[in-house]
């Protein structure tokens, strides 16, 4: 990159302060700065792989497509959940602090084990189950599955999630007691519950109404403001509270 | 990795919610019904004083109009507008509600909710703002 | 060792207290809506003219007088106001404060359940009572 072009885009010096923590070294987590050019282009990310390709390669952190579709480089931004390649430089001014994603057991500097994450996932079933009694699968049969835009248009929103975290990080339910299934699998169950060719919401209901299940959101709201996908989990999972209501009466009255 | 799933963090202390004024306004939020208890009591208060004849009826209206008692009130009032401009908002995201396929704008919802408010304070107003 | 440690994982073991179905919440959510709902709506005009004009006399003479409260009170309408205004919302007052007690910490939930929803269901049948009697009397 030649220099006029870098100071046409404003460049400037900024401070960087990131938690390392490295098992094998020491014991404790510890803050360590970085002093890097940035301008206004300059993303997260991109400041952290400067920080790794030219000032210290024993920074760890998760990365992969830069375009917030991966979902891998969530981070907490001065205390807010944030993925790094949606995160720009130039909308801080003064102190920038990075560390792990909140909630979540750390690895290693900012690399979290987010399995307990993957396990709630799994545990709503967030998949087409077609064991529909009415129409049994038939391998003959011509017709694929057929869905009209207005059905589409019933779960679109909530189909758009990356898996990357960030509600988590922010909800607090999630934080207070780590087996609350959370914001993203309660709104991906909720989304398969409404996709018109699904038929398992029964099966989900199961995981849905208990404590651990829609019960333990209290509509804190903040993990929807975090979403980089404008997904609006906290809706989600609210909708599943009136689903799981209507679940309870049904199995009252069949008994 | 295996192993390691089965990591659980210590659950968060009870000071998490100063950390962040997004926090803060949720336990505001949730705060409202400390002062909706006091005037729910207060209620109560009035429907035995009612039960028990007209001096304890002007007695607990005296009572009622203590500097304390009217500034705990008053903070109720408050109150219950703050929790109403935050659950009307909530709702639609709660109970969308579709008509001939198309979802009611959010603001509309909203609006009708405030409207509700209006009108419940108009009817109070002629049942007992009126010589 | 490792398989042992994989055993004790949450969503591996099926046991019953892992997936027991909250059969109680929905009560509690819908009571708590419900209240959410008449504490917004109704409780800034009861507010406003019970505990603010009303003692500051600001309403007419006669608007609130012995004889007008207990005739209004004391009534079939008087009962639905007693429902909306007072029985509902202390289960959304109670669902807040078992919630936020668990927020900051404070008591165990499952005997927070009992006293909270516990003391909003004595409450109302308190108010309710109250009317009553005053209608038989």
């Amino acid at each position: 990159m030649n220099t006029e072009q870098i100071n046409a885009k404003n460049v400037s010096t900024k401070h960087i302060s990131v938690k390392r923590y490295m098992p094998d070294s020491s014991a404790e987590p510890y803050w360590q700065q970085y002093e890097l050019p940035v301008d206004d282009s300059t993303s997260l990310l991109d400041a952290l792989n400067h920080i790794k390709e030219q000032l210290d390669s024993t920074l760890s952190y998760r990365w992969s497509c830069r375009m917030a579709i991966c979902g891998s480089c969530g981070v907490m931004v001065n205390g807010i959940p944030k993925l790094g390649c949606k995160t720009f430089l130039r909308d801080y001014e003064g102190e920038i602090r990075i560390e792990p994603l909140s909630h979540f057991p750390v690895q290693r500097d900012l690399v979290v084990d987010m399995a307990i994450f993957l396990e709630h996932l799994a545990a709503v079933k967030p998949y087409l189950i077609d064991d529909n009694p009415v129409k049994p699968y038939d391998p003959q049969a011509p017709e694929t599955y057929q869905q009209s835009p207005e059905q589409l248009a019933r779960y679109k929103q909530f189909a758009n999630c990356i898996n990357c975290g960030l509600c988590y990080s922010a909800c607090p339910q999630f934080g207070l007691n780590p087996e609350f299934l959370g914001p993203a699998a309660l709104t991906l169950a909720h989304r398969y519950n409404l996709d018109s060719r699904d038929h398992g919401k029964k099966q989900r209901m199961a995981e849905l109404n208990r404590h651990e299940g829609v019960w333990s959101c209290t509509f804190v709201g903040f993990c929807s403001k975090v979403c980089p996908k404008h997904v609006d989990p906290a809706a989600a999972v609210n909708q599943g509270k009136v689903e799981a209501a209507k679940h309870t009466l049904i199995a009252l009255f069949k008994g | 990795m295996d192993k390691l799933s089965t990591q659980r963090l210590p659950p968060l202390k009870r000071n998490w919610w100063l950390k962040h004024r997004f926090f803060k306004l949720y336990m505001l939020r949730e705060a409202t019904v400390l002062p909706l208890v006091f005037f729910t009591l207060c209620l109560l208060a009035g429907m035995v004083a009612l039960l028990q004849g007209a001096d304890s009826w002007q007695g607990w209206i005296v009572f009622m109009g203590s500097p304390i008692v009217l500034l705990l009130n008053l903070l109720a009032l408050a109150a219950s507008l703050f929790h109403a401009a935050t659950f009307f908002v909530l709702f639609p995201r709660v109970m969308p509600i579709r008509i001939a396929g198309h979802s009611l704008p959010d603001q509309a919802i909203v609006a009708g909710q405030w409207a509700g408010v209006v009108a419940v304070a108009l009817l109070f107003f002629w049942l007992f703002g009126r010589a | 060792m490792m398989d042992k440690l994989a055993m004790n994982k949450p969503s591996m073991g099926k046991n019953s207290t892992q997936h027991k179905q909250a059969f109680d919440e929905p009560l509690w959510w819908g009571l708590f809506s419900a209240g959410g709902v008449c504490f917004a709506v109704f409780l800034p005009a009861v507010i406003l003219f019970i505990a603010v004009l009303l003692p500051l006399g600001l309403l007419p003479a006669e608007a609130l007088s012995y004889e007008r409260a207990s005739t209004l009170l004391f009534s079939v309408p008087g009962f639905l106001f007693v429902g909306a205004v007072v029985c509902l919302p202390l289960f959304h007052a109670a669902h807040r404060l078992r919630h936020g007690m668990f927020d900051i910490s404070v008591g165990n939930d499952a005997l927070n359940k009992k006293l909270m929803y516990g003391g909003a269901a004595l409450l109302s049948i308190v108010a309710l009572g109250l009317v009553v009697a005053g209608m038989l009397g």
